[in-house]
């Protein structure tokens, strides 16, 4: 790992080039040996040449003593001492000779030649001179030859300093020659594996090193390249991996970018027409939850397959995840087509499936945006259709939402909108207003339902309708439950100094806060804080957030309910309505939904259902509370099939806390149902 | 006038090429045409001499002498003797000396042209020798040699030396006579002749020591030169020098000067002997600085014609041997006065070379003794006075 660091560093690359520090330590480990045993050799070479110059001198001037001795014998005994002379004065050619002489057989020179002043080391040699003819064999005398060895010295050190400067030259040309094969055959392989792994660091691919030779480097080389095969291989799948969806095998959303870009680029004109069809399947995990996420698993890969057939070769199939689709057209003729093209997928989707025997029918909304290949902002695509698709989910789950300006203009409302959520919350943008809950037998206000509402500095008072769910994707629900509830127990404050101490307050809890534990103690917290009682609170629940967490709803549900509150179940009869709800649940109160309400008195069927509810509560003991009641025979009806409470304009419209409490202190007069003047809110929101 | 001559010329040239071998003795007294190749120098008195007695003989003896002279280069000897024998006009015969075995292309070029021919002084010797063998049997028209016994003239020269030191008592500390011996050379017939003699002298004196026999290319200077040394080495060795054989008499003379460069005086304290007859040598011998010269071999030349007279006329000198050896003779201070003058003026017209041909029936029997010169030299003119 750390080889690695070090070579991404420029720095120490540059510092560290590889091939040169192992030739400068090759170098530096041989060449000092090299030059010691070169040095060491020659001089040794050298001693032993000059010890053996001295022998050859010295047997060199002794052969000349001996063989000028045979040639002076005869001279020399003929008495022509000129010619001894001259065959002496031969000998002085030799210049490491100094000296010579010739003795006859009385001892006197005959003849003495000295070349040269003996200054240096001389050494001499004296033979004996013999004469002999056929008849007669003498001594004629003596030969003596005084010699210098100051041309072995000098032709030593002469020798030793040109040894010495070849030693050198061929040390330096070792360098050189080190330093070139070196760079060769070191320097070059090694660059080339580095520079195989530059390339392969910059662009992640796998290159081989270009090595041929079959020595160490070429079998690291082919080693390494072996190596980089695998990785190469491994790079592949791993790239094909992180491009595409395992299960389905289809690219994913890394792809999806990636693709709009070739798209952009191979577009045939600026001009043409690319769709985008963002599907999403609708109740996914409904298929998860009943047949277990094998079988959701297999539905995925049954869908991709359909996407797969339902397309032609041009057009792009991705899984962005779940059970989000996107299918690309890269050129249709116009909108409409895109349209047709977009539902044809839709049918292709909803051929039934089997899963465990069942037949399922899959439905799916799509969202589509259609974009010409020019458009600058064509990688927005997948959010325009996202755009799209959460208008079909939202609106009309199983269709085709084609993005258009009204979508956008919505889409942009609700951006701005969540953007402006911590604003809202910091300057109290947020208000609770309160709507009174009243007894249909004593017409008195028994309870206020505490109910948001966003006075937006721009867009002026907004329902909650248009902004919980941007609160609740916001991961806000929390704060805003806080809010309320805070809000509610300074109500309840106002409430009991106005007089009215039995009035309670209704707050919503949204689903996610059922799943919240530590509620009930910071409900009972914030309710010793403005030294109300819990149970002047109610909560209240609809049966979508019981049905996604039984248990840590029902957990929250009993420790709120200890606390003194009470429980509701808001907008009963439109969702599931599920009797086992009513039973398992810690309920105190139901809450008819206003659908049922609105066509009463003229509708029998709902006439029908409200007392079959109100028949069942009584039964269970629940109190039941009628929303949305507007006139007055509604409220009779009510009251006639056992209703408790009632709840809408009827009554009174949701009013800011002030605004209530000076209804409430009309009402406390003896003329009553005069309907607040506060502003309408319609359609009335009870989240 | 040049029709004549042209016929002259013929005739003459057919006559010479078919005469046979042996149709000189039919010109019996006629006028014989003999050239010498004359290996010496001009000036040299031993080679000189000899061509002036082979010309006087010819005056003497109806013999036509013509020299040739080599200068002592054997090549241009060489030259001049092939040049000879391709002669159209060949002579009756031709005289070489065999010095350096030069004479020996000569020889064989002339048995193939049909010329005679004599060795003179230097004679066929080692391989060649052997090759050829004697003379008339493998190269016909070689008649033969004529020499000195100059081992003769070393050993009397030695003789002499030892006798006067004996007179003398010139013994050295060792009680023997020590002698210096100065040859000329150490490789020429005739040098190794004399030096035989006086080797042959002195194993015969066992009294007598040759201390050196050093050899001074017959020069004076070279002589006079080994003979200092000698006398200075002897002068270490405590030897007393008692006479200087010399080979010939220039070397006699540088030893009698470095004797007296020594300080002694030749004639008394040391004798010393020469060969050759010398004018100088007779003066030092009239000096009494020298002993004696021995020689007299320069009259070769003379003897030559003589036996060539006698070979031409039927008298073949072969008779008796083809190799003709001439005693020499010492001329000492007591015949000094009868040859002085033969040999200082070279008066060699004085003898009567007629005298010495061989007698009828004692073909190749001369006597050539110094006494038989004596005697056939005519008086000298103005000799009463």
């Amino acid at each position: 790992m750390r080889n690695a660091d070090d070579m991404t560093d420029p720095k120490r690359n540059t510092q560290a080039a590889p091939s040169r520090s192992v030739v400068r330590a090759m170098i530096g480990a041989t060449v000092p040996v090299l030059l010691v045993v070169q040095l060491l050799a020659s001089a040794g070479v050298e001693a032993s040449s000059f010890w053996s110059q001295i022998r050859q001198l010295d047997a060199r001037i002794a052969r000349t003593a001996e063989s000028r001795a045979e040639l002076i014998a005869e001279p020399l005994w003929k008495m022509r001492y000129d010619q001894v002379t001259s065959v002496l004065n031969e000998i002085m050619h030799d210049e490491t000779i100094a000296a010579a002489a010739v003795y006859d057989d009385t001892g006197v020179a005959i003849a003495r030649v000295v070349a040269r002043p003996a200054d240096q080391a001389v050494s001499e040699v004296s033979r004996p001179i013999g004469y002999s003819n056929g008849n007669i064999a003498v001594q004629a005398g003596r030969i003596a030859i005084a010699y210098s060895y100051a041309t072995v010295y000098a032709d030593t050190g002469s020798r030793l300093m040109l040894l010495l400067v070849v030693g050198l030259l061929a040390t330096l040309a070792t360098v050189v020659a080190m330093r070139i094969s070196a760079n060769i055959f070191i320097g070059k392989p090694l660059a080339a594996i580095m520079s195989a792994i530059q390339r392969s660091k910059q662009d992640g691919r796998a290159y081989p090193a270009d090595i041929k030779s079959s020595n160490e480097f070429g079998q690291l080389a082919r080693a390494f390249n072996a190596m980089q095969l695998t990785t190469s291989g491994a790079l592949d799948r791993l790239g094909h991996m992180a491009a595409h969806d395992p299960l389905t095998g289809l690219p994913n959303r890394r792809s999806l970018s990636e693709h709009l870009v070739t798209l952009s680029r191979d577009a045939g004109s600026p001009d043409s027409l690319i769709a985008f069809c963002f599907i999403d399947l609708d109740d996914f995990k409904g298929i998860n939850d009943t047949f277990g996420h094998d079988a959701g698993d297999k539905f995925l890969v049954h869908i991709s397959e359909r996407l797969r057939d339902a397309v032609e070769p041009q057009d792009w199939v991705a899984r962005l995840g779940g059970d989000e689709f996107v299918v690309i057209r890269p050129e249709v003729s116009n909108e409409a087509t895109a349209q047709a093209f977009a539902r044809q997928l839709l049918d292709a989707i909803s051929e039934p499936i089997r899963l465990h025997d069942k037949q399922v029918v899959p439905r799916a909304s799509i969202g589509l945006a259609v974009r010409r290949a020019g458009d600058p902002e064509l990688s927005h695509l997948p959010a325009l259709a996202d755009i799209a698709l959460y208008h079909a989910k939202s609106k009309a789950p199983g269709t085709v939402a084609v993005l258009d300006e009204a979508l956008q203009r919505d889409y942009r409302r609700r951006r701005d909108l969540e953007l402006a959520i911590p604003a809202g919350f910091a300057e109290g943008q947020f208000e609770v207003w309160y709507q009174s809950q009243v007894d249909l037998e004593s017409q008195a206000v028994v309870g206020l339902e505490a109910l948001i509402r966003w006075r937006h500095p721009e867009l002026g008072l907004i329902g909650p309708g248009e902004f919980l769910p941007l609160i609740e994707r916001s991961g806000n629900n929390a704060r805003l439950t806080r809010y309320v509830l805070t809000d509610a127990c300074r109500a309840l404050q106002r409430l009991a100094s106005a007089g009215r101490p039995h009035i309670r307050i209704a707050i919503n809890l949204p689903p996610s806060e059922l799943a919240d534990h530590s509620l009930a103690a910071e409900l009972r917290a914030t309710c010793a804080r403005f030294d109300v009682a819990a149970s002047l609170l109610e909560l209240e629940i609809t049966e979508g957030s019981l049905i996604n967490n039984i248990a840590s709803a029902s957990e929250t549900l009993h420790r709120l309910r200890r606390l003194g509150a009470t429980i509701a179940l808001d907008d009963f009869g439109t969702g599931y309505s599920s009797l086992a709800h009513l039973r398992r649940f810690p309920l105190d109160k139901v809450k008819i939904d206003k659908a049922f309400i609105s066509e009463i008195p003229a509708s029998a069927e709902d006439k029908a259902i409200v007392g079959v509810i109100a028949s069942l509560a009584g039964t269970l003991g629940l109190t039941l509370v009628a929303e949305g009641i507007e006139r007055a025979e509604q409220a009779e009806a009510m009251r006639e099939m056992g209703v408790t409470l009632g709840q809408g304009y009827f009554y009174q419209r949701p009013q800011p806390l002030d605004a209530v409490l000076q209804w409430l202190e009309k009402q406390a007069a003896p003329e009553s149902h005069v309907l607040a003047d506060s502003p309408s809110l319609a359609p009335e929101f009870a989240a | 006038m040049t029709v004549v001559l042209r016929i002259m010329l013929a005739v003459g040239m057919a006559f010479g090429v078919l005469m046979p071998v042996g149709g000189a003795v039919a010109a019996d007294a006629g006028r014989l045409n003999i050239v010498f190749v004359n290996p010496g120098k001009t000036g040299e008195v031993y080679w000189d001499m000899v061509a002036q007695t082979m010309q006087a003989a010819g005056r003497k003896l109806n013999a036509h002498v013509e020299v040739l002279t080599s200068e002592r280069n054997y090549r241009t000897m060489q030259e001049l003797g092939l040049g000879v024998v391709a002669r159209a006009d060949k002579p009756d015969f031709l005289i070489l000396s065999n010095e350096e075995s030069a004479a020996v292309p000569i020889l064989e070029a002339a048995e193939a042209a049909g010329v005679k021919t004599v060795l003179l002084s230097n004679t066929l010797i080692g391989d060649d020798a052997a090759r050829l063998g004697p003379p008339r049997q493998k190269l016909k028209t070689w008649l033969g040699d004529i020499t000195t016994d100059l081992q003769t003239a070393g050993a009397r020269m030695a003789n002499a030396l030892i006798a006067t030191a004996r007179a003398e008592k010139w013994q050295s500390p060792d009680g023997k006579i020590h002698i210096l011996g100065v040859g000329g050379d150490e490789i020429t017939p005739s040098s190794i002749a004399r030096n035989a003699g006086l080797q042959l002298a002195v194993a015969a004196a066992p009294d007598v020591v040759v201390d050196r026999m050093l050899f001074a290319n017959w020069t004076q200077s070279e002589a006079e030169q080994v003979t200092m040394n000698y006398l200075s080495w002897a002068t270490r060795k405590g030897i007393r020098p008692a006479g200087v054989w010399a080979g010939n008499d220039p070397m006699a003379l540088g030893a009698i000067k470095a004797i007296s460069t020594a300080g002694l005086v030749p004639g008394q304290d040391i004798q010393v002997v020469g060969l050759n007859w010398s004018e100088d040598a007779l003066r030092a011998i009239r000096a009494g600085r020298l002993l004696l010269t021995d020689g007299g071999h320069f009259l070769l030349g003379g003897w030559s014609i003589v036996l060539l007279r006698d070979y031409a006329d039927g008298c073949d000198f072969a008779a008796t041997s083809p190799h003709v050896e001439v005693k020499t003779s010492a001329i000492t201070s007591t015949n000094l006065v009868s040859v002085g003058d033969l040999i200082k003026n070279r008066a060699f017209d004085r003898i009567d070379f007629t005298r010495f041909k061989a007698k009828v029936g004692r073909c190749g029997q001369y006597d050539f003794s110094i006494d038989a010169l004596i005697s056939s030299l005519a008086p000298l003119e103005g000799a009463a006075e």
